[in-house]
């Protein structure tokens, strides 16, 4: 579907941070290696903030005069397969972190040059920013060695 | 069937009315409650609990006053989305329409809030040997608004928080089509806990809206809705001697210069025209391309305004919803079946419509007409839905005459590239609120919001810094102690 109002972007980043919120969860409690359920746990967590962020930045950022179609968006390119918290090891958990990381990375990224509102568009980049972190930290985690690229 | 109550003296009450009407959902034609049509009694039981209220509020200082508002601020940002929900599902506006609305009710809040500096008053020495003079700006008594359909939540605060934040007391009609939504407002504001009487609710219709005109007790109304009620208002005030700002309807031409960036302005231009599906006094209704430009932006223009999706607001990503109500989407197909008469060419038509899964909701689609000639009905009166006129011209010059020629003096809009065409036409066009590259030129709260001739009745307009005025007696007080 297509993501043409900035209600339709702003919600369905709200989404995304709520189910990759939950998916954490999940796999935070299967996680063996502690260092690997503490990242897990402040990524759930961080999801959880950026949730609440993003329907704060809808209410306060909607500017009446300025509501117009947007394109290029499809949600399908950045929805999160549920699967993803079925991960079973410890390998597993870290692939779908890095996954849903990488998902919310490019979505961030190329919703920043959808909306005109530079509000949004910074807070959109900063969450992008803060992805491409996490992402770094899922890698130097070492069990990341034997996985490959994620997409 | 949820019944409306009225809100007087800081209560819910029933009204006295006998006659209820009954409010609907636009997107799926169903009826959702009903709204009494209260009587000129209940009218002056909200007007004697304002009259009341006002001494005490009129002697709190204008900070403490405005703290209440800091609250209802807070308040406001809690019921959100709900507030939101409410406006969509009875004005059939999109949630991000509804949204953005009620987030311009809340900067109303935010700028009312700086009395302390907008309500000072100013003082000269020795204005003759030995005497001073001040002008002190005090608050006058109750005061009223009477609001339209369309901005549910949004017009009657452009006037209720500057009025109470300067200490006067308050009275609201909201619209007989949508009044859950202000009904929800006051929700926030029986929670804010404003001193009993200061801020006050009466549901109704023309018993209501008379009631309010020639109430004696009343110091001052302030109206938005269609021209000919506007004048009735304004005639109404001027008959009771009280204070008035009476903003009426309009027909709001929209230019396209040869030099315009037709891609970049193309979001824009079909903003202007469906947003709130044309209902809105805002709103783009005539698209004039000047000279060569008329191909390629009819092209563009239709084929975006083709690709609209039409729908139920609550649906996120639904671009345009339904009409307001039965009636009026009765109105505006009359108009489409004018235009056809009158020989304008039906270039997309959005009569039949179908939206899945709301057979009996109020939908047109986007609908344009080309070859319009301006002395055509649907380029000269308004029709507010989502209906546009091409109107063609051959240079500014003759743009610059169609404002002329207009009964109405609202909005206007011009897109170019050229700064030199730009500012001819800010300095010569005949209309009060101007949009150059931008398609809906709506002030915010800290800008004056009302327009000009047969659109605006009065001379304060709404919110920005002069309605402080509106709000306030100056009294000028000359001194002499030497």
């Amino acid at each position: 579907m297509a993501l043409t109002t900035f209600g339709a972007i702003m919600g369905f980043a709200a989404e995304i941070s709520g189910k990759a919120e939950e998916i954490y969860r999940v796999l935070t409690q299967k996680a063996n290696d502690a260092a690997l359920r503490e990242v897990l746990r402040g990524l759930s967590e961080e999801e959880g903030k950026n949730h609440d962020l993003m329907l704060k930045a809808r209410r306060e950022n909607v500017t009446e005069m300025i509501l117009e179609p947007v394109t290029g968006l499809h949600q399908e390119d950045y929805e999160i397969d549920p699967k993803a918290a079925d991960a079973a090891d410890d390998t597993g958990l870290l692939r779908a972190a890095m996954m849903l990381e990488e998902r919310g990375k490019r979505f961030f990224k190329d919703a920043s040059s959808k909306v005109p509102l530079p509000e949004v568009s910074r807070i959109f980049r900063k969450a992008a920013q803060k992805k491409e972190a996490n992402l770094a930290k899922l890698q130097g985690l070492g069990l990341s060695q034997t996985l490959g690229s994620s997409g | 069937m949820k019944q409306l109550k009225n809100y007087i003296n800081g209560e819910w009450v029933d009204s006295g009315a006998k006659e209820y009407g009954d409010i609907w959902c636009p997107a799926t034609g169903e009826k959702i409650g009903e709204v009494p049509f209260s009587t000129a009694a209940d009218i002056d039981k909200a007007v004697q609990a304002a009259k009341e209220a006002y001494w005490e509020w009129r002697c709190t200082p204008p900070l403490t006053r405005a703290r209440y508002f800091f609250k209802l601020k807070n308040l406001f940002e809690d019921a959100f989305e709900d507030i939101s929900r409410t406006l969509v599902t009875e004005e059939g506006k999109t949630l991000d329409e509804s949204r953005g609305e009620v987030r311009r009710m809340i900067e109303n809040v935010e700028h009312a809030t700086g009395v302390t500096t907008m309500m000072t008053g100013y003082n000269l020495e020795d204005i003759a040997h030995g005497i001073d003079c001040t002008a002190e700006r005090q608050p006058i008594g109750v005061f009223g608004v009477i609001a339209p359909f369309n901005f549910p939540a949004m017009v009657p605060w452009w006037f209720l928080p500057y009025a109470v934040v300067c200490g006067n007391t308050y009275i609201v009609k909201p619209s007989e089509q949508v009044p859950m939504t202000q009904t929800r407002i006051f929700e926030a504001i029986d929670e804010c806990g404003f001193p009993e009487g200061v801020i006050n609710m009466v549901h109704g219709a023309r018993d209501a809206v008379n009631g309010l005109l020639y109430h004696p007790d009343i110091k001052g109304i302030s109206f938005v809705g269609q021209s000919a009620t506007a004048r009735y208002v304004y005639k109404a005030c001027g008959e009771t001697g009280k204070r008035v700002q009476s903003l009426g309807g309009a027909k709001n031409f929209v230019f396209v210069m040869p030099d315009a960036e037709l891609d970049r302005s193309m979001p824009s231009l079909i903003t202007s025209f469906y947003g709130c599906a044309g209902e809105r006094c805002l709103s783009g209704s005539v698209l004039v391309p000047v000279g060569n430009v008329y191909r390629d932006l009819k092209e563009k223009f239709v084929a975006a305004a083709r690709a609209l999706k039409v729908g139920n607001g609550l649906q996120e990503g639904i671009q345009m919803g339904p009409l307001v109500s039965k009636k009026h989407k009765e109105k505006v197909l009359g108009y489409i079946e004018k235009g056809i008469k009158e020989g304008a060419k039906l270039i997309l038509d959005g009569r039949n419509i179908k939206v899945d899964g709301y057979p009996d909701g109020f939908y047109i689609g986007p609908t344009i007409f080309d070859e319009v000639d301006p002395n055509m009905s649907i380029a000269k009166e308004e029709i507010f839905g989502p209906v546009v006129s091409i109107v063609r011209t051959g240079n500014l010059e003759e743009s610059l005459k169609l404002l002329e020629n207009s009964e109405y003096g609202n909005a206007t809009c011009l897109y170019t590239t050229n700064g030199k065409t730009a500012r001819e036409f800010k300095y010569r066009a005949v209309a009060s609120m101007m949009g150059i590259n931008l398609g809906i030129a709506a002030p915010m709260s800290f800008f004056p919001f009302g327009g000009s001739k047969g659109s605006f009745f009065g001379d304060i307009k709404g919110h920005g810094r002069e309605v402080f005025q509106f709000f306030t007696d100056t009294k000028v007080v000359i001194q002499r102690w030497t």
